[in-house]
This record gives C-alpha cells, structure tokens and sequence, in this order.
C-alpha cells in the first residue's frame, strides 16, 4: 500500500497537469499521466451477470477493454448517452499490475496545471465518498474538484468487494 | 572463460540434457537391461562431454568423461548395471546441476565433493564383471550373394504416405532384382478405395549387402508391413536369363512365393542352392544398432531454439490475422465480387492452418513438467520410507509454456503433500489390507475449454471431522458454522491451515495450500478436493486455455453476440418461443429424447419471448447434456479468445471474449459453468 502511495505523490511532483472531467453535474480530476486516451463511445457489449457498475466491454485496437460506468461507481444514477459522453481509458495500477479501464463520464472539461500545493488536503467529514478515493481537493475559481486517487477505486479488491455485495443482493 | 552470453547457452543446453539423462535413468531403474536407454544415457553424456569441451568447461567434461566410461561399459556388456552405479550417476547428475553454474569449482564445498564423486566413479569403473560378451564378428567379405524376399505390405501403407515404389527402386540399386508383383482379389468397384494397398511383392535380387543391410531400407516400413528375407546360397540367380524368366512365368500371379518352389527351378539349372536361414521379420524388434542409426538420424532435425519473445509476438500477429480476416469475410460477403470471394475463401484458409501451426509451437506437452516429478517422488518416498508407484498419464497434453511453469511449483507441492501425508508406510498400508505400495496417479485431460490435471493418491484421506475441529481451533470458523463436506475440504486452502501435528521436512508447516490456491486462482482456474477416509484423496485443477483460438458457433442473444465452443455442442434444433415459456420441468421433447433447457433469454435478464422461435443449442459435459436457447445462430467462426480481465474474475458464463469482423466484441459461453448451474438448480429444486 505504501509503495502505491509513494508512486503516485511521485508522479503528481514530476507532473501537475490535470484533466477535469464531470459525473452528474460535480467535477473531478485525475492525473494527465494516468491517461491513455479519451475515445468516443463504441458500441459496448454488455456482459451478464456483472455488477451494475460494469457497463461491459468494447474493443479497443484489438484488445477487450472492460469499461465502468464512472456515475454508478460513485452511487449515482446511471449515466445517459449524449454527444458529450466520453470513454477515459486510464492505467490503473492493480497490486502493482498495469491494467487498462475504460471510465464513462458525462464530459471531459480541460486539461490544466496546478502547483502541488494548491492541492488541499481531502476533508475526512462532509463528502459522501470513501476518504481514500480522494487524494486531495483542488480548488478552481469559486468549484471545488476532487483529485481522484485512481488506483484506489479501481483496484481489484474494490471491485471484488463490490461484487461480492451485489451477488449477495441477488440472492 | 567463456563469454556470457556463450554461457547461457551452454548452461540452458546442459540443463536440458542433464534432465532427459535424469528420465532415461529412472527408467533404467525400473528396467536395467533396457538397451535402448543405456544406448541413449551413454549418447546424451557423450553430447554434454563435447559440448563441455567446446565451450572450454574442462571441469564438467572431464567429470562427464568418467561416467561416459561407466556407460560405455555397460553398453558393450563389460560391466553391469547396478543400483549401485544407478546412485552414484544420480548423485552425480546433482552435483553437476551445480557445477555447471560454478565452473572453476570456487565453492569449497563443490570441489569436494567433485573429487569425492571423480574417485567413486573411478572405482566403478575399474569394477568390471567377468561377464564379458565375445566381440560380435564382423563380416567384411564383399561377396555376392542372392536373397528372396517377400513383401506384403499392410493395406493402409498408402494411406500413411509411404511410396511402396520408391523402396523397390532402392533395392534395385543395390543389386540386380526380379519383381513378381501379386494383386489381390480386387472388390467389386464400387467398394474399392483407390489408396487401398493391394499389392505384394516377391522379390530376388542379388547383391553383395547382407540381410541385415536389406533389411535396413525397410525400417520405416517394417511395422506396416510383413516383410521376410531368405538368404539363397546361390551366386547368379538374376543374372541368369532362363532362370529369371521360368520364374518370371511361372509365378507371375501367385502370392508369396514359397522356397522350396525356387529352390526346385534353381535346381534344374545345376544350381546347388542351400538356404542358409529364414529371417522371419514380423513384429521382431530391430537390433540394437538400427535403433540407434535411427533415433540419430531424427535427433539432428528434431528442434532449433527460438526466443519466447519471438513466439509470443508472432502468436499475436496470427491472432491479429485471424481478426481482420474476418473483417475480409465480412466485406466480401456483403459486396459479392466474385473474384474476391475466391481470395477471401483462400485467405481464411491460409489463416486457419498458420493459426493451428503457431499455436501448436507455443503449447508444450505437460509431459515436460511431468518428467520433473518423477525424480522427486522418488527422492522423497526414499526420505520418508514410503513405497510408491508414480503413474503419469495424458503427458502428451499440451498447455501453454507459461501456464506449464506457473503450475510446476504448485502441484510439485501437492504431489509432496500426497507422499507424506496421503500414502501410508508399507506396514500401515499391509495393516489397513492395501498393497504394501502405494500409488500416486498424475493425470491431465483436455475438456471443452479447459484442462483438467488431477492427482489422485489411494493414501490414508483426509477425515471432515479432524479438519472441522483444527479450523475451529484456528478460528477459520466457529462451532456453530455448519459446513458441507465440499466446504470442510476446501478450508486446507486457507492460510495458515495444516493438520499434520508433525511438522517433517518435507511438508506440513501450513504455508503451500492457500498458495497452491493462489496460484491456481491467478490462472482464473478452480481446484476441488476430494476425499474419502482410508481410501485416498483427488485434487482436480481445472484450467481455462486462455490464449487460444477455438472453432466456436457465432450465435445472437437480444442482439449481442456469443460465441459457443463447437466442441461441446452436440445438436442444434428449432423450439417455439411458446413451448419454452409454458414449462415447468424445464424439459423439451426432442427427438423422443427428454432434453432438458435453459431460457438464455431469462438467465442474463432479457426480455423473455412468448411468441417465434429460438434456437436450442445442446451442449454437453462428461456427464450431463443441457439445451440452451438463443435467438439465432449466425454461423460458424474462428474465435481468437481473449481474457475479460480481473474486473470479470467472479463473472460465470462467459470465459472471454473475442472480436468480430466488425470490429465489436463478441462473449466466448462457458457451457461448463452453464450445466454445473443447471444442475445445481434442479438439486435445489429437489
């Protein structure tokens, strides 16, 4: 766990850019580094019997590349297609694996660079997520964005332990 | 010194050769008057001599040079073969895994035992036995002679591609010959099979080669064919006209030739014929020296080294070529130009034989891994004074090398476990009324997508109720939990779970099981225990063939696509929507058969149909044969199969996906999982 940590607060101080993206109408940003690319929605294949979460599968340059819905990850309602919609294919970092994941989000704002520390650190009361998916706060004009720590919510443990919970609903 | 990269190659070479002289010797302890092998162990040492030498590691060829002297002996029957002997080479074999990495014998440890070993060889040498065989007499004399031969061969040799008239013009270049063909009663036309061999052939020729040297052009022929070789004492017979032609007449037509009706012909010429002796070839193994001419001649073609970098890059090209030739299918089939169907047909053709070509060179036989085991189940039942016979089958199954080398460690584990706590001593064993030896089964199979490797001991088994009462104890559970006997087994997979309240050498500290588990588990495949007290215990490891490329049946479920595996499928049919809803036993009338059926639709959470038809696809297991529906089958497909990825590691029903010619993704069913549902849906029904 600590290496993790260690890696990404190395990749933040060699790096400062940022992209911002929106889930629902709040703003999030993630890494530049940690992005592979931005692609138009595909058509997903939708695989059974997967956690609601799991929007399914789409190929990506002859590669299966499972994609997440980032709203229902965050426990809000399912996201709906529109023109902005975009998939962020992201590096997550799984028990020191490189794995490729598709996120959907409702738009992609801007890329933009930002001392380390205007970075705040995350409030441990008065938000609705898990304190260790955020790894700080950032803060643009008047909004508020939250600095997602990307291999935390889509480390593999996370996911079972969702899944885990889902299986246990359906029976 | 020997360069580096030079160094790599001659320890990777040496560590081959020293594992196949590992096999052949524990063969050899088995059989100790298998010539072949003791023909084979002295040749691998005398290849690992001079690669030694060549590589300028004076230390190794020099020790190799001793044993290769022991061998030699052996060979040529001047010494026998003991067990003692057999230790010594073994032990040996061991120190010279070590010495191969350490070549100036820096370790002090290694440099004594290398001279240690050097003397005990020595000795073994010099320990001669009277039983000296006499030196087989050699016969140089280029004489000529005649011979009659009759040739029959088996009526499949022309299936199996061997050219009959290729071996006659041999033997016509040895020597003058005389062909009597025979052909067999023909049946009636419309039941004859033009690659049918129907022929045989008496044959006379006069040469100055020896039967056995004749004989050595049938070597390829000799199992699919009855071949017999008559030595006639008699100088001219071919060349002699008159001779040739009486018999040429007189026989023409006749099957086989008897010996004493050419001896009768060759009479009244004046000739004075004695048949020396009759070579009865059918079915007799070749001498010694044949065998031998002939595993060499194999050896020098049998492999060249690649770099696995290599393979694995061009299995994924082929994988990629699979993939846009469909896209080509695709594009041909909507635009109907002739011209490209025909390309396209050849292209898909092209593909299918690269792909089965380079998939076959990546897969190794599990044999490989097998033969590793041999030698430590030996070396641990000698430590724990177990008797045991170590029974290999199906090692000519073929795995991923890489899936080979994840599994080697953890079964290893599990094949010790089994020799130390399964299989009992021999007086436990006599007691219990078992064969004083015990025996360990290793067993791998393909089925479907998957393989199976099972090892199965027929020891003391494992007891529910001393598991239940140790995991209570170790807090995995507590009293009130009541488990299934599955569910009690499957706690040995538990960190830090072990029974034996001896902790041994060999095994039993409780760390191994739950990694055995891990291991199997990052393979994405599964492990089952069984067991029954004082009969034995089964462990099954079942594996997905994850890269691969499988014939599949491209089918449309609410406009996505699957991909069934054909080899599980065994009949298609068409069922009314209607039929499928109104059921309640789950059970379709087919063919007067009762199939059983899953409603895909309804399993996977689409809209169900009430009306149309569906089509019911039967897949079956070893045991069970369940229908599933779908919507449409599309056809037929070459499905490269790719991982979903952990994200889908708790996902059932599908084992991967693969991309279509359009570039979307098709699912790969895993109908093993969809019969183990099935059934486990009719138990709890009950």
């Amino acid at each position: 766990m600590i290496s993790i940590t260690e890696k990404n607060l190395k990749i933040s101080e060699s790096t400062n850019s940022f992209l911002s993206f929106k889930l629902n109408e709040e703003h999030f940003a993630l890494p530049v580094m940690k992005i592979k690319e931005i692609l138009e929605v595909p058509k997903i294949t939708k695989v059974p019997h997967s956690p609601n979460f799991l929007k399914g599968v789409i190929n990506l340059k002859g590669a299966v590349l499972p994609v997440i819905d980032g709203r229902v990850k965050f426990g809000m309602s399912p996201l709906e297609f529109t023109v902005d919609t975009c998939i962020l294919v992201l590096n997550v970092d799984v028990n020191g694996e490189d794995v490729a994941v598709g996120a959907l989000v409702d738009s992609v704002s801007e890329v933009f660079e930002i001392e380390e520390n205007k970075i705040h650190p995350s409030p441990t009361i008065g938000t609705q997520y898990r304190a260790d998916f955020i790894q700080g706060m950032i803060k643009e004009d008047d909004r508020f964005m939250m600095l997602l720590n990307i291999d935390k919510v889509f480390s593999s443990s996370e996911l079972d332990s969702i899944v885990e919970t889902k299986i246990d609903n359906n029976i | 010194m020997i360069e580096e990269k030079s160094k790599k190659i001659y320890i990777e070479e040496a560590n081959e050769l020293l594992i196949s002289l590992e096999s052949s010797l524990l063969v050899l302890e088995d059989d100790p008057t298998d010539n072949s092998n003791i023909e084979l162990v002295f040749r691998v040492m005398h290849t690992l001599k001079g690669n030694s030498s060549m590589f300028g590691v004076a230390v190794v060829s020099e020790f190799v040079h001793d044993l290769e002297t022991i061998y030699d002996k052996i060979r040529t029957g001047t010494l026998e073969l003991t067990k003692e002997i057999l230790d010594s080479t073994l032990v040996s074999l061991d120190h010279l895994k070590i010495i191969i990495q350490d070549t100036t014998l820096e370790n002090a440890e290694n440099k004594e035992n290398h001279y240690r070993l050097i003397k005990q060889n020595n000795a073994l040498i010099d320990n001669e036995t009277t039983s000296i065989k006499s030196e087989p007499i050699l016969n140089s004399e280029e004489q000529l002679n005649s011979f009659h031969i009759y040739f029959a061969p088996s009526i499949t040799i022309l299936k199996n591609g061997f050219n009959v008239l290729y071996l006659l013009s041999e033997l016509s270049e040895i020597g003058k010959t005389s062909v009597l063909p025979f052909i067999k009663q023909l049946n009636e036309l419309t039941e004859f099979d033009p690659i049918d061999c129907i022929c045989s052939w008496d044959i006379i020729i006069e040469t100055t080669q020896t039967s056995k040297e004749i004989l050595d052009l049938f070597v390829f022929v000799k199992e699919d064919a009855k071949i017999e070789i008559n030595e006639l004492k008699c100088v001219d017979l071919v060349s002699n006209k008159e001779f040739k032609k009486i018999i040429e007449e007189s026989f023409y037509q006749e099957e086989k030739i008897e010996l004493s009706e050419i001896l009768q012909h060759a009479k009244t010429f004046g000739k004075s014929i004695e048949i020396k002796k009759t070579e009865e070839v059918l079915a007799l193994p070749l001498s010694k020296n044949d065998d031998h001419k002939k595993k060499s001649k194999k050896k020098s073609v049998t492999s060249i080294r690649v770099s696995s970098d290599k393979l694995d890059e061009l299995m994924n090209l082929v994988s990629e070529l699979v993939t846009t030739q469909a896209g080509l299918s695709l594009f041909s089939e909507k635009n109907k130009i002739q011209e490209l169907e025909g390309v396209t047909e050849n292209v898909e053709k092209l593909t299918r034989r690269l792909r089965d070509i380079s998939f076959g060179m990546t897969l190794l036989p599990i044999n490989t891994m097998f033969l590793r085991f041999q030698r430590m189940v030996r070396d641990t039942s000698d430590v724990l004074g177990k008797e045991v016979d170590f029974i290999t089958e199906g090692g000519d199954t073929e795995l991923d090398k890489t899936i080979i080398e994840t599994l080697t460690d953890p079964l290893m584990h599990v094949i010790r476990n089994s020799l130390d706590h399964g299989i009992e001593t021999r007086e436990e064993r006599l007691k219990k009324g078992k064969t004083a030896k015990g025996k360990l089964l290793l067993k791998a199979y393909y089925s479907g997508v998957f393989v199976y490797i099972q090892i199965i001991d027929d020891g003391k088994g494992m007891d529910p109720a001393v598991i239940r009462s140790k995991a209570i104890e170790n807090g995995l559970i507590t009293e009130e939990d009541h488990l299934s006997e599955k569910e009690i087994f499957n706690l040995i997979f538990y960190p830090g779970f072990s029974t034996a309240s001896v902790v041994t050498d060999v095994s039993g500290r409780g760390v191994g099981m739950d990694v055995v588990k891990q291991n199997i588990t990052d393979l994405k495949g599964t492990i089952l225990v069984e067991s029954k007290l004082n009969e034995g215990t089964s462990l099954t490891i079942k594996l997905p063939l994850t890269l691969s490329i499988i014939d599949g049946l491209l089918i449309d479920l609410d406009g996505v696509k699957y991909i069934v595996p054909v080899s599980v499928i065994t009949k298609c049919y068409e069922v009314q929507n209607e039929d499928m809803c109104n059921n309640f036993n789950k059970l379709l009338l087919l063919d007067g058969e009762q199939v059983p059926f899953i409603n895909l639709r309804e399993e996977f959470g689409y809209k169900k149909l009430d009306t149309g038809y569906s089509q019911l696809i039967v897949v079956s297991d070893e045991e069970n044969s369940v229908g599933i529906s779908v919507d449409f089958i599309v056809g037929q497909y070459q499905a490269v199969i790719k991982p979903l990825g952990s994200y889908f590691r708790k996902q059932d029903f599908v084992s991967g996906a693969t991309i279509l010619g359009d570039g979307s993704i098709a699912l790969v069913l895993d109908t093993h999982k969809i019969i183990e549902l099935y059934v486990e849906q009719i138990k709890t029904e009950v």
